[in-house]
């Protein structure tokens, strides 16, 4: 699949833009400040129906402005259609072939997108949220369901960490209420945590190999997934739920003096071993970007299998983050196959025979020049 | 700009509406100054009549004009059945269908901890008297399709079951996430039949 093209109106610091790609390497390149990050970001927020930088949509809009909208056209599976997000002070509409959809989870999915910025090297260091985001949103455009049962699971942790406020404080005694919120609590969250492990099988499937061959064959990838109940990772729903009931039931007490839902997905993490030993506390620099790089190259593999197609790929800022070795990994990966929009201060910073080849579009100040 | 100050109220009035922004708000103020006099005072009363003479039927919840309400005394129902409803709409929206023929029980409401609505703050505690006094066999709970509306289902269901009345609730063809108002009449009456146990 890819973007044909793409129409940016009061988005960040494009006034009106309008530009055609092609369907293999686009290199962005300009000062620093100039737009190249929004540029990304539009791409991804036309898939994803929310920026990764922000969780204010607020800020997608110029300043000065009441409306941001970003609209593309895309080619998936022989097919050409139109995707459209718009944001206002009204809250924002997303529309796919013209035809606006009342939840997001009909609209993610239709335009797959991987991205790779700086901060996805933070992916193995950083905290548990970066890698239960990562896991959410791939799991999310592959099978637009699951966003539909983590909102209503989110919505019910929320509930429940009131209620559970509420019996703290004794301004209630109704522990019936909490056994509700507990089942509806147990029943989606085993619907996540089961898909959580489905997707994990495949996403070691297509890691481990890459990064063997990344090391050069020296470095053995293993992917954990860390609960904050006990249950393994060949459970299946029955057994996820059972499990969950048991860990609420001996520990209702401490839920109510904690005010707070202790169990569940929204607790849940991802361990990353290499050749045994912990990425996060023992990995060296050069390993975590390895451990980083492999898993959002699975992620493209993955995708074409799930999907059918391969995804988009954005590069910002990160090809010069990676050093000549694993830039050329990188690379090879995608040549030819994989529509990429790489973004840098300066072409002298990527030697390889790809961006060569890639159309090149100069951004300043919010418009292309050339 | 600065309104005369009837102007103002008026506009200040219309924003209370739903759905209604500042600038809706003053469009309808001046349409409502170009109005015939006559016209206007109907609107009035009427306003102030549905306030005034609408009241809740103290026996199901139901919004009426005279207590108990129509269908509370209309005495060829079935009194054997609750339909058990968020809001006087749904109320309204089950009678269009004309496909049921039992009593309602308007909640005015789900329970939500978040928004500080608890189970007595909604009309769950009259519903258990109803249940203790009058010959009820069957409960069916409508709430609406979303956590709230499901939750406010498991609990009553969770209170009423030692009881022994059969409790259903309606399932099939709702949209999950859903208000039950917005559901077409074919959809919900699927839903009725598509009841299931609880
Ligand atoms: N809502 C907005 N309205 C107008 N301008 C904005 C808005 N949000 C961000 N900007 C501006 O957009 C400019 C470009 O930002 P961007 O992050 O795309 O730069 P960049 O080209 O990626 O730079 P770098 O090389 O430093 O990463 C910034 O100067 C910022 O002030
Ligand atoms: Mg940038
Ligand atoms: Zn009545």
């Amino acid at each position: 699949m890819y973007i044909k093209d793409l129409h940016l109106t009061n988005y960040r610091n494009y006034q009106d833009l309008q530009l055609s790609f092609a369907d293999k390497v686009n290199v962005i390149i300009g000062e620093n400040a100039q737009g190249k990050t929004n540029l990304m970001e539009a791409i991804y927020v036309l898939a994803f129906s929310k920026s990764y930088r922000t969780s204010r949509d607020k800020e997608l809009v110029q300043w000065e402005q009441n409306y941001a909208k970003i609209k593309g056209t895309v080619f998936k599976r022989n097919q050409t259609f139109p995707m459209e997000m718009q944001f206002s002070t009204k809250g924002k509409i997303a529309k796919l072939n013209h035809m606006e959809q009342r939840r997001l989870s009909d609209y993610i999915g239709a335009l797959n997108v991987v991205m790779f910025a700086p901060e996805d090297l933070h992916l193995v260091k950083g905290s548990p949220q970066i890698r239960r985001r990562f896991i959410d949103m791939e799991i999310g455009q592959i099978q637009p369901v699951y966003i539909y049962h983590l909102g209503q699971y989110q919505k019910i942790v929320k509930q429940r960490n009131h209620l559970l406020k509420n019996l703290q404080r004794r301004q209630t005694n109704d522990r019936t209420m909490l056994e509700v919120l507990t089942e509806q609590l147990i029943e989606h969250a085993a619907i996540i945590v089961e898909k959580r492990f489905v997707f994990l099988d495949l996403l070691r499937k297509w890691a481990i190999p890459i990064h063997q061959g990344i090391s050069d064959d020296k470095e053995r990838l293993t992917i954990t997934y860390f609960s904050s109940i006990d249950v393994s990772e060949t459970a299946e729903r029955e057994k996820i739920k059972t499990s969950y009931q048991s860990a609420f039931m001996n520990n209702m007490d401490k839920e109510i003096e904690r005010g707070s839902t202790l169990f569940g997905p929204h607790r849940d993490d991802l361990l990353f071993f290499v050749n045994d030993k912990d990425v996060q506390t023992y990995g060296s620099q050069g390993q975590q970007r390895t451990t980083a790089l492999s898993l959002k190259l699975a992620e493209i593999e993955l995708i074409k299998s799930e999907v059918g197609e391969y995804p988009i790929l954005l590069l910002d800022d990160v090809l010069s983050e990676l050093d000549h070795y694993r830039q050329s990994h990188l690379l090879h990966t995608i040549q030819g196959k994989v529509q990429t929009f790489v973004s840098t201060t300066s072409v002298s910073d990527i030697q390889h025979e790809t961006i060569q080849q890639a159309e090149l579009f100069e951004v300043k100040n919010g418009t292309i020049i050339r | 700009m600065y309104y005369p100050e009837p102007i103002s109220k008026l506009i200040d009035s219309f924003t209370k509406l739903p759905g209604i922004g500042p600038k809706t708000a003053v469009r309808l103020a001046f349409f409502v100054l170009n109005m015939k006099e006559d016209d206007v005072l109907d609107f009035a009363k009427a306003l102030v009549n549905a306030k005034r003479e609408l009241s809740h039927c103290t026996t199901c919840g139901h919004i009426t004009d005279q207590d108990p309400c129509a269908i509370c005394q209309d005495e060829s129902r079935n009194n054997t059945v609750i339909c058990v409803v968020q809001d006087p709409k749904d109320v309204i929206a089950m009678e269009k269908m004309k496909e049921f023929n039992g009593r309602y029980h308007v909640l005015h409401g789900a329970i939500s901890p978040m928004d500080g609505i608890g189970p007595e703050d909604i009309n769950v505690p009259s519903l258990l008297t109803r249940l203790k006094d009058e010959e009820i066999e069957e409960l069916i709970l409508a709430t609406n399709p979303n956590i709230e509306g499901e939750a406010t289902a498991m609990y009553i269901s969770r209170l009423v079951k030692p009881s022994g009345i059969r409790i259903t609730r309606i399932a099939h063809g709702l949209p999950m996430g859903g208000d039950l108002e917005y559901a077409d009449e074919v959809t919900l009456s699927k839903a009725l039949e598509g009841r299931r146990e609880l």
